[in-house]
């Protein structure tokens, strides 16, 4: 837990920074509706470094992040320029033609740049788990240099602007984007960009109590998802990004019950839910009856969850071949994995393991691996069979439990009907 | 019959030139190298190994540059034509290059197919370690079933593999089997005392557990007798989750674990943070001839990494 808790610390520090200077950018990127701006620059930042890759500098140089800047600063330019477009096409048609082609011309150069490829995902993956205080150290100075820039000339750069002005907030906008793609990667940077401040933009009108509400909805958020991430044992990144999506669906939820017709938008979302339930049963049901062999993903679940809902619908024997082939399979994966365990085991204590004997080794986990296939599929067989069986009798009553759930006026229906 | 092609293209408008020019170019390249046997490997190691048993009857080409991941490589357009001109394929196998068996198909050529006299898979005869015959074997970074597919890596495996590839080549040039055989010989009596030499050079080390980014090792901690004690990567294009990261750290803590091995394609940091967190060295250790500058060819391969690793374990 403690050494867990060790390097989670830094990680937390870093998104709360990150957290800090995105959900102001995010709040101007919403205003001028071009949301997946940062997309682009992280995209064009890559660019630049795989041409420095290609020029022979290595990815942590200086002269690889000067050229990462420099062609930043050219996709500004480019983007101050769309302004005068968006009258007539959507600014986001040529942040997204950046985007694709700054890729493809990634992938062009990547091919005849070796560790080209590696080189490039790294810039765009990032893993917010293992950046620590050094690179706080080199984002901090930066970010706060942007933060007072922006806010000296707020009056300028909060609204969409000259040429030169479009220019400077592009530009500062894609330093920040530069860095903090390499720390936490493209997805969770979108995040922190765009999932506080919607939220804050949802509850406020001004820029103030905007931020105020995007700073602690994504420092609240960044936590919780870190905190899943140690828990549950997943991929941090992933998590954030995960957990931020849950706390826009929460957030929803609340503002719908803060509005002063909160009676009927909770009318409608109960009707929603009930016709979602509705269809998902009767889909279900009429793939029972239909299929039965193939995959019954709501059933599937069910018996995951529980595997005791099995014994609703196997007889006797079923129960016991499913239960047998069961065993069977782990007591063959167990095996399986005590023979890998010997061979590396040996590979340094004891007597080293002969041609022969690794040979036989190697054909024996072969052997196992068939044979769990085998008892799989007598499993899956039994099942299949079993929902065979009761495909018919299982489809009327799931069908009858959906129209239940339908919320339709039954007795109208039948009165209607009557006449 | 190309130059006169060259000389009779002038009499003709631009677009009938154009064509004739090119089609001078097509007749003109393969006869550069047409007593020489093409033969196409997917990685730099099979090439390497292929060169040392045809010697200078053999043109080998490799399609994966050195350094790219051979299991995510992406074949281009250029390769299909290569495979045409190819009398001879030589593949790793073991699920390692999935995406020649596609590629081979496109190519529509029946001798170079599987089972076809021309298809050499490499790994044929390879004792497999880590077969877990199922789709995901939990926690060891590969998604595949058929076993670790990085035997190459273990220096005695090449008889093998040079026994498939003398086989190969003994099928669609038998006037030459003698040659190719000698030249297996040759080499591999040097393997051997180079087995020797390596082995003693890295004898230090067997006391001294490793951590390594991705389990590309088993096959070479086999052959010399070091341990792995765990891998960064849980499952390939996964970072590693905080618990595991923890749990690492922990091991290499308690063990006191002075190495941690990156392939020099694999994440620099991730690997320097577990390095920082206990003040162990990285070493960048390369799976694949030209992987580092110093490994020109499969012993070379050998020599850079076990140079690397005995200095690491020496500057301690």
């Amino acid at each position: 837990m403690t050494e867990a808790l060790e390097f989670l610390w830094p990680s937390f520090l870093v998104a709360v920074c990150l957290v800090g200077i995105h959900v102001y950018f995010g709040i101007q990127v919403l205003a001028r509706n071009v949301i997946f701006v940062d997309l682009a620059l992280a995209q064009i930042a890559a660019l630049g470094a795989t041409v420095a890759f290609m020029l022979g500098h290595s990815a942590q140089s200086l002269a690889t992040y000067g050229y990462s800047l420099a062609f930043t600063f050219v996709a500004a330019l480019l983007l101050a320029f769309t302004r005068v477009w968006a009258k007539r096409v959507s600014q986001e048609a040529l942040i997204g033609v950046i985007y694709v082609v700054a890729a493809a011309a990634s992938i062009l150069l990547i091919d005849r740049a070796p560790q080209g490829a590696e080189h490039l995902k790294q810039i765009l993956t990032g893993n917010i788990l293992t950046s620590g205080v050094n690179e706080l150290a080199a984002i901090i100075p930066l970010y706060l240099a942007v933060a007072l820039l922006h806010f000296l000339l707020r009056s300028r750069l909060t609204q969409s602007g000259s040429l030169f002005w479009e220019f400077l907030f592009y530009s500062t906008f894609g330093m920040v984007v530069t860095s903090s793609v390499a720390l936490a990667g493209v997805l969770l940077v979108f995040s922190f960009l765009i999932i506080p401040a919607t939220i804050g933009v949802m509850f406020a009108s001004s820029l103030s109590r905007q931020l105020a509400i995007g700073w602690i909805a994504g420092t609240l958020t960044s936590a919780v998802g870190l905190a899943l991430s140690f828990a549950l044992d997943l991929p941090t990144g992933a998590a954030i990004v995960c957990a931020f999506g849950a706390a826009l669906a929460l957030a929803g939820m609340v503002y719908c019950l803060l509005r002063a017709d909160r009676l009927i938008t909770l009318g409608v979302a109960v009707v929603a839910v009930r016709w979602l339930g509705a269809a998902l049963i009767a889909g279900s049901a009429i793939q029972l009856a239909v299929a039965p062999r193939e995959d019954q993903p709501l059933f599937d679940m069910l018996e995951y969850a529980a595997p005791s809902l099995r014994s609703l619908y196997f007889t006797k024997v079923e129960s016991a071949t499913f239960q047998d082939s069961n065993e069977y399979a782990e007591r063959h994966r167990v095996s399986a994995e005590q023979l890998i365990e010997l061979e590396r085991a040996r590979r340094t204590q004891g007597e080293a393991l002969d041609e022969a004997e690794v040979r036989r080794i190697s054909s024996f986990l072969k052997s196992y691996g068939e044979m769990r296939k085998g008892e799989q599929f007598v499993m899956g067989e039994v099942r299949a069979r079993a929902r065979e069986r009761i495909r018919w009798g299982a489809s009327l009553v799931l069908l009858a439990l959906a129209l239940l759930l339908v919320p339709l006026s039954w007795r109208g229906f039948w009165s209607r009907s009557a006449v | 019959m190309a130059l006169r092609l060259l000389l009779a293209m002038w009499r003709y408008p631009f677009i009938i030139r154009l064509c004739l020019g090119v089609l001078a170019l097509v007749q003109l390249s393969p006869a550069q190298s047409k007593d020489r046997i093409q033969v196409i490997t997917t990685t730099t190691d099979l090439r390497s190994l292929t060169e040392v048993v045809g010697g200078d009857a053999v043109d080998a080409l490799n399609l994966v540059p050195a350094n790219f991941d051979a299991e995510e490589y992406q074949p281009k357009p250029q390769d299909v034509l290569r495979l045409k001109n190819a009398r001879l394929v030589v593949r790793v196998g073991l699920d390692y290059d999935l995406w020649f068996d596609r590629l081979l198909q496109a190519s529509a050529k029946a001798d170079i197919q599987r089972a076809g006299p021309a298809y050499v898979d490499a790994s044929y005869g390879i004792a497999a370690l880590e077969v877990r015959g199922v789709s995901f074997g939990p926690g060891d970074g590969h998604a595949h079933g058929s076993g670790n597919p990085h035997y190459w890596l273990d220096p005695k495996n090449a008889e093998f593999i040079t026994a498939n590839i003398l086989a190969g080549l003994a099928r669609i040039d038998p006037d030459n089997a003698k040659t190719y055989e000698a030249n297996r010989e040759a080499f591999l009596t040097r393997l051997a005392q180079k087995v020797g030499e390596w082995e003693e050079r890295l004898a230090p080390l067997k006391s001294l557990p490793i951590i390594a980014y991705h389990n590309s090792w088993p096959y070479f901690a086999r052959r010399f007798r070091l341990e792995f004690a765990g891998f960064l990567e849980i499952k390939p294009g996964v970072p590693p989750t905080p618990s595991h990261l923890a749990g690492i750290i922990q091991i290499m803590r308690a063990r006191g674990v002075r190495i941690v091995v990156r392939e020099p394609h694999e994440p620099e940091r991730d690997v320097a943070f577990v390095a920082q967190k206990t003040g162990a060295s990285v070493v960048v250790l390369a799976t694949t001839v030209g992987g580092l500058p110093g490994a020109r060819d499969y012993l070379s391969l050998f020599e850079t990494n076990v140079g690397a690793l005995v200095e690491a374990a020496g500057a301690r």
